[in-house]
């Protein structure tokens, strides 16, 4: 799904939600064609290819409210916008980090890779290498935007950027680390990565989770 | 998250439900955060305020705060026009955790409706609320 589309949706149940506490939150689960977003505060500085490059290749720059800096988004990379009522749950903003990273963390170990926090930076990282990312937006106490992982997406958009503000790291994914272990690795199925999300958010989160009707 | 007895909501400010504080400071009134919303944001790392002169409604967003990736709006408890903006936030926006009714205050304004304030809430009905 385009990046734009899915905030679109976010923006929709965040506003439906607003000043109703009993509104159910929304969790969307996606992949975004290839695309940078920038942070609230920036982050173009640290694109290390113009404009231009980007333009030919067919890929957008979109600037979001988001915190963070610049990341990118593609195919292969499993990506949860939890629309997510915080203050109604009395949930603080830095606990529900600490569960994003915790859900990604998890994941991992569903596919066998250790995981883990990094001073150097929020997200999900193996040893100095980054696996995944988080960037929230949060109004009148609802939180959108969530958490990016890599599962099995081509990298090399990554070095046109210093991901998160950040230079001398390293990213990496899912597939990367199996083919590194010297698992016969075709990758997981992104309807793997799906379960493994809805089950350790239900966990982490103390939450319920169904699937949507049809409509 | 820490305990609310472990909390710190001073008598001679009044607050609102989203964890803003507001303080008469003479003609004019010093908003804020209050210590419940600096401990659930977590560390900031940045605090976006608005320009001197700008004017706002009670209840418009008036700035932002970013923690730990994530950026909080921010929303005005009174009316009025922005005389001061706590300029020193830039280099240090620490000082919103550490002293969040001191020196981490965030703008000054002019009230427009000087009755708004009295319409917010005082510490026993803000601790009422937010023990729900």
């Amino acid at each position: 799904m385009e990046y734009k589309r899915a905030l679109e949706f976010q923006i929709k149940t965040l506003e439906e939600g607003i000043g109703k506490p009993f509104s159910l939150d929304r969790i969307f689960f996606v992949e975004h064609p290839p695309v940078f977003t920038l942070g609230k505060r920036g982050g173009e500085e640290n694109l290390t290819v113009s404009r231009e490059f980007l333009a030919s290749r067919g890929i957008d720059l979109v600037q979001t409210d988001r915190g963070g800096n610049i990341t990118y988004h593609g195919p292969g990379q499993a990506v949860l916008y939890p629309v997510v009522n915080l203050e109604a749950k009395r949930m603080g903003v830095k606990d529900f980090v600490w569960g994003l990273e915790e859900i990604m963390k998890q994941t991992a170990l569903d596919f066998h890779i250790q995981a883990s926090r990094n001073s150097l930076n929020h997200g999900l990282w193996v040893g100095n290498a980054k696996i995944g990312s988080v960037g929230l937006s949060i109004k009148k106490g609802i939180s959108f935007h969530g958490l990016a992982m890599n599962i099995n997406l081509d990298l090399e958009p990554f070095s046109w950027i210093n991901p998160c503000g950040l230079s001398h790291i390293s990213v990496t994914s899912v597939k990367n680390e199996l083919q590194k272990a010297g698992k016969d690795f075709s990758g997981p199925a992104m309807n793997q990565v799906k379960a493994s999300f809805k089950k350790h958010f239900a966990s982490v989160l103390n939450y319920d989770i169904s699937e949507p009707h049809e409509s | 998250m820490k305990d609310l007895k472990d909390l710190n909501f001073p008598d001679d400010v009044k607050y609102t439900k989203d964890h803003e504080w507001a303080r008469k400071e003479g003609d004019l009134i010093t908003i804020g955060i209050d210590d419940y919303a600096q401990d659930q944001l977590g560390e900031i790392v940045f605090v976006e305020l608005p320009e001197i002169g700008a004017g706002f409604s009670k209840g418009d967003e008036f700035g932002s705060v970013e923690s730990v990736k994530a950026v909080s709006q921010i929303y005005i408890p009174v009316s009025g026009e922005v005389v001061e903006i706590n300029a020193g936030l830039e280099d240090a926006p620490e000082l919103v955790n550490q002293a969040c009714y001191t020196q981490g205050w965030l703008i000054r304004v002019k009230p427009s409706q000087a009755s708004e304030l009295d319409s917010l809430m005082d510490k026993a009905a803000y601790l009422d609320m937010l023990k729900g």
